[in-house]
């Protein structure tokens, strides 16, 4: 056969050995329950959802990955590509389809960015999945009347709550840094958000709550988180003659820069973040003389080190398993892990439907932070929120807000 | 046997029917049939660049944009919160004359440039589309993206998207329309007008071709294809996606495929969408599912987790493929290549 | 400040950023006007550059307590090694990468192109994995690093609104020279004529006893070197590097490139500027969001109104 020979052979073997590589089988029984994460692993996000990701091993290590007759086996996927660098939507639609059609799936933990969560949430819901999720807060994926009209009804097509989040959403966080901003003495604020649904929506919050908590907005700028520098951004800020600077959006979206070029423009007022900011490689990339003392953070819940109690021995078990601190959303991969195994033992049978229904009956639940109800529309009914500054280069906890 | 050869790409969609037969026989782990869908839709926006490309040798490094065009205009023709709600067919039809919309609008002033500065143009295009697109967050609902996208209703099935069998033989058939389309265009007397421009241009003219209405038809084949992709893509999604994942890495990738499958080949474009988009989706996804589940503990350690290594593997796959086989992996046999100068 | 000083600001502003475009840009136009290749993987050289320049930063101990002479010799080091350095991997590129491909395809060295530039951003977040103080200990390797302020933000204006600091003469103190010393190199020098000569006519270059592959050899490691020193530059006028972070500036550059006429040295300073100052302008007068959407609608206007640019030769297709 002529068609084989010569150069189409080289180009027939080459894809035949990257296609044939992964030939490996793995086992899986009847009495095992899977869990999986879909969270992005490629790019920058990787050291939160690493830790993320511990959080969610320690619980199921807790209950020694058994429960009655089944044992648990868990699967960290990743939702992110290496062409985008960061979660990529095919991807995440490639794992909702995936975890539907493996029998073996029982919850879906994840995923991060509430984009991604907008992708996976309707294939879920008609799959009749159980989705927790300990990352996305853009209100909308659950609260009705905050978001478009058609949400959150649009990602609900069997007309059941199958998406249960572990963490406030950002109507919350943005009104409460308002309300912050103005016990700082705030008058007039400056608002720079990346456009990212995380970022935008946080910064319209705390915008759409200036006015009550009695400060203006002295502009709202949309940044691209590529660019090289803000030093012309930074002059516009300064002339505007904001007394803080709000930024919506993640450190992912090149805040530390941003930061960098205000203060070294000479502006010298306050900033506030949210918690997509809440990690250590914010104050690396910001450069810690530039926020002393003059950053605001706000979390939506309390840093590791505060907590008291059970949220106490999680940081204490955390640090000493895996031998390093752990970053912001590890309390809330920890405590998704832990629902996941209550509803299990709630359900008592491997089953979509019985583990589906058993979520909706966690009320008064034992958490991190707290004692917590999941509400009618799957939202915690938590509303801790914390206050932290940088001092000393380092997070400190500054009040509690609410 | 040079009727096979000429034809593979017949054969590569004959044994893409099959796949799905063929992965029931599979063990659960290896079964990737599914994953073959965004493979199809790419490989039709890589047949719409191949026109444009590969062709008429046009470099164009704006696919995404158009890409992008396609898919809103499906989810605005589609979506309950506008007032069009049309259906499949509709909605694709309405996607491929505004890309077609598009690629005259930026045909008419551009295509008469010379050789790279069209590049530019089509790849500042393609950032132009995705900053408005973003910013007009009226009718495009910014970066939250317009979702979710209604799944398609076709003589009164309703597509689930559990079963990704119905989706896989509607992406299939459609791309088999394309090629068979594209396949005969590139034998018709335009398709020879097509290469005639990118072998010589002035002798080209010199015989009788008028150079700009042969690139501009190429342009808005291409515009149209990769506008039905973007729909495709969209349907599949069952949401638009953020702006940003219409940007310019999307449309490197579709120049990927097209080159590395094999400039102005069809069934190159086939294997080339398979090789680039197959090894990230099924491949890599594979042997990072393999690797994670022989380790308990996640290291910290950037060399520890396979996903860190897939743009060096990614890229020397590329650089070494180019290396061994520049002219692709199966290269349009009959057309004569020469260094463009 | 009032709208004069702002004014006055966002031009210093687009000026200083502009020139760090241009220096990038030149390393595009060097290189497409001697082979026609757009090297995709520039952008991320410079970005290779700026990490080995924070290695160095750690190595010198730059930011700790050496002050004085030692840490004037360590900074004018980094404008040495780092575009030796660059000038190396450019020169590594071409031996491994393009010059087997000189009779293939323009194409495929694109593509080839295309997996180097995915290769640099890899090796790139390796590298920001290094467990060196600076670089974090390891833990975020994809995480901004900082890029420690060595060079002060002293107002040369004295108090006044308007700022022009020590950074930004830094910038004009080291592109300027740089430009001049290549056009000058380009001009006059025989390896420079020997460039022009590849670039016009390779055979006939190579007739004429030109050994044309150590001249596209030289002229990578030329455009590398440039890569290189606008790495440093930038990293201590940005003071953040990270590994993602050749996109938008090898986007930049590139277009500035196209902008001035591709192949052109002085066109790819002016396209650089220009770009430079077209974002400052259209961030404060109009807004951020639409700044991109400004740059590339501009470019495309001067193309169709100008086909090759605003400094590039009328060429005509070679019968």
């Amino acid at each position: 056969m002529p068609l084989f020979v010569g150069n189409y052979m080289r180009s027939f073997y080459l894809v035949l050995i990257l296609l044939s590589l992964p030939l490996c089988t793995l086992n899986s029984s009847a009495e095992t329950i899977k869990i999986v994460s879909s969270l992005p692993r490629t790019g920058s996000s990787n050291a939160q959802t690493s830790s993320i990701v511990n959080g969610i091993k320690l619980a199921l290590s807790e209950v020694g990955n058994k429960i009655g007759d089944y044992s648990l086996s868990f699967e960290d996927w990743d939702d992110a590509s290496p062409e985008r660098g960061n979660w990529d939507p095919s991807t995440e639609a490639i794992n909702a389809d995936k975890a539907v059609k493996d029998p073996d799936v029982m919850i879906y933990m994840g995923p991060f960015n509430s984009g991604a969560s907008k992708i996976s949430m309707p294939k879920l819901n008609q799959a009749g999945m159980l989705q927790i999720n300990p990352g996305s807060t853009w209100p909308g994926l659950t609260k009705p009347g905050i978001g478009e009209p058609n949400e959150p009804k649009v990602y609900r097509p069997s007309g059941k709550i199958t998406f249960y989040r572990v963490l406030p959403a950002d109507d919350i966080q943005g009104s409460v840094a308002a309300k912050w901003s103005a016990e700082l003495g705030v008058k007039k604020a400056f608002i720079v958000h990346d456009g990212e649904l995380y970022g935008k929506g946080i910064a319209s919050v705390f915008k759409k709550n200036a006015a009550a908590n009695g400060f203006q907005i002295a502009g709202m700028e949309q940044t691209d988180a590529k660019a090289s520098n803000y030093r012309s951004l930074a002059v516009k800020i300064k002339q505007s003659g904001a007394d803080l600077v709000y930024f919506g959006g993640t450190t992912q979206s090149n805040v530390g820069q941003l930061i960098k070029d205000l203060r070294s423009s000479g502006y010298t007022a306050k900033i506030m973040v949210p918690d997509g900011c809440f990690e250590n490689a914010f104050i690396d990339s910001a450069g810690k003389e530039n926020l002393e003392n003059s950053t605001y953070i706000t979390f939506g819940g309390i840093p590791g080190e505060q907590l008291v109690g059970r949220g106490k021995e999680f940081y204490e078990t955390y640090k000493r398993t895996y031998q390093s601190e752990p970053e912001a959303y590890a309390s809330y991969g920890y405590e998704a892990g832990r629902v996941a195994v209550e509803v299990i033992r709630r359900a008592g049978k491997k089953d979509r439907r019985a583990i589906l229904d058993a979520a909706a009956t966690i009320k008064n639940f034992e958490g991190l932070l707290g004692t917590w109800s999941f509400d009618e529309n799957g939202d915690t009914t938590l509303r801790v929120m914390s206050g932290n500054i940088v001092k000393d280069g380092k997070f400190e906890f500054a009040k509690l807000l609410n | 046997m040079p009727r096979l050869r000429s034809n593979l790409h017949f054969v590569f969609l004959a044994v893409a029917a099959l796949c799905p037969l063929l992965d029931t026989l599979l063990p659960e782990q290896l079964r990737f049939a599914d994953a073959l869908r965004p493979i199809f839709i790419f490989a039709l926006l890589g047949l719409g660049l191949n026109v444009v490309t590969g062709f008429t040798g046009l470099l164009n490094l704006g696919a995404a944009g158009f890409m992008a065009i396609g898919g809103y205009s499906y989810a605005i023709a589609t979506c309950d919160i506008y007032p069009f709600q049309l259906g499949f067919f509709g909605a694709l039809l309405m996607s491929a004359l505004t890309g077609m919309t598009a690629g005259i609008l930026l045909g008419l002033p551009t295509l008469r440039l010379r050789g790279d500065y069209l590049a530019i143009a089509t790849l500042g295009f393609g950032e132009i589309v995705q900053s408005i697109i973003r910013n007009l967050d009226v009718i495009t609902k910014g970066t939250q993206g317009i979702n979710p996208i209604p799944a398609p209703i076709l003589f009164g099935y309703v597509f689930q998207p559990e079963n990704y069998l119905p989706w896989y033989y509607l992406f299939w058939s459609i791309l088999t329309v394309a090629v068979v389309v594209v396949s005969n265009l590139e034998r018709s007397s335009v398709g020879r007008r097509w290469i005639s421009v990118r072998e010589d241009e002035l002798a080209s003219a010199c015989m009788g071709t008028d150079v700009v209405r042969a690139k501009m038809s190429a342009f808005i084949v291409g515009a149209i294809l990769c506008s039905i992709a973007g729909a495709l893509w969209v349907s599949y999604l069952g949401s638009t996606g953020e702006p940003g994942n219409y940007d310019f890495q999307i449309s490197i990738i579709a120049l990927c495929m097209v080159i590395v499958g094999g400039l102005g080949s069809i069934p190159g474009v086939l294997l080339g969408a398979l090789v680039m988009i197959g090894f990230n989706s099924i491949l890599l996804t594979k042997i990072a599912a393999w690797i994670n589940s022989l380790s308990t503990v996640s290291s910290t350690n950037v060399l520890a987790s396979p996903n860190n290594w897939k743009y060096l593997i990614f890229g020397l796959a590329l650089v070494v493929m180019m290396r061994f086989k520049p002219e692709g992996l199966l290269p349009a046999g009959r057309h004569y290549h020469r260094r463009g100068k | 400040m009032n709208d004069t000083e702002v004014l006055v600001q966002q031009l210093i502003t687009g000026l200083c950023n502009g020139m760090i475009i241009a220096l990038i840009a030149l390393g595009y136009t060097l290189v497409y006007g001697i082979i026609e290749l757009i090297n995709f993987a520039h952008g991320d050289l410079v970005m290779l550059g700026a990490f080995m320049a924070l290695t160095l930063v750690a190595f010198f101990d730059l930011n700790g307590a050496s002050s004085g002479p030692a840490a004037w010799v360590g900074l004018a080091s980094l404008f040495v090694i780092v575009p030796a350095f660059c000038a190396g991997v450019n020169w590594l590129a071409d031996r491994l990468a393009y010059r087997p491909l000189r009779s293939a395809p323009k194409l495929s060295v694109l593509v080839s192109a295309i997996g180097l530039s995915f290769i640099f951003v890899n090796l790139g977040l390796f590298w920001g994995g290094l467990p060196l103080e600076l670089f974090g200990g390891g833990n975020a390797a994809a995480a901004p690093k900082d890029f420690p302020g060595l060079i002060g933000n002293t107002n040369l204006l004295g108090a006044g609104n308007v700022q022009f600091t020590y950074k930004d003469l830094l910038v004009v103190l080291i592109t300027l020279p740089a430009m001049g010393l290549l056009t000058y190199w380009v001009k006059f020098t025989t390896m420079g004529k020997a460039m022009r000569a590849v670039a016009q006519n390779p055979t006939a270059a190579r007739l004429m006893g030109i050994n044309a592959d150590r001249v596209i050899s030289i002229t990578f490691m030329v455009g590398g070197a440039l890569g290189g020193l606008a790495s440093v530059v930038y990293a201590l006028y940005n003071n953040t590097i990270y590994f993602q972070m050749g996109y938008r500036i090898g986007m930049d550059a590139f277009t500035a490139a196209v902008l001035g006429g591709i192949g052109s040295l002085p066109g790819a300073m002016l396209g650089g500027i220009l770009i430079g100052l077209v974002r400052a302008l259209t961030d404060q007068y109009i807004a951020t969001m639409w700044t991109n959407v400004m740059v590339f609608s501009i470019l495309i206007l001067v193309i169709i109104f100008r086909p090759s640019g605003l400094m590039g030769a009328k060429v005509k297709d070679k019968v």
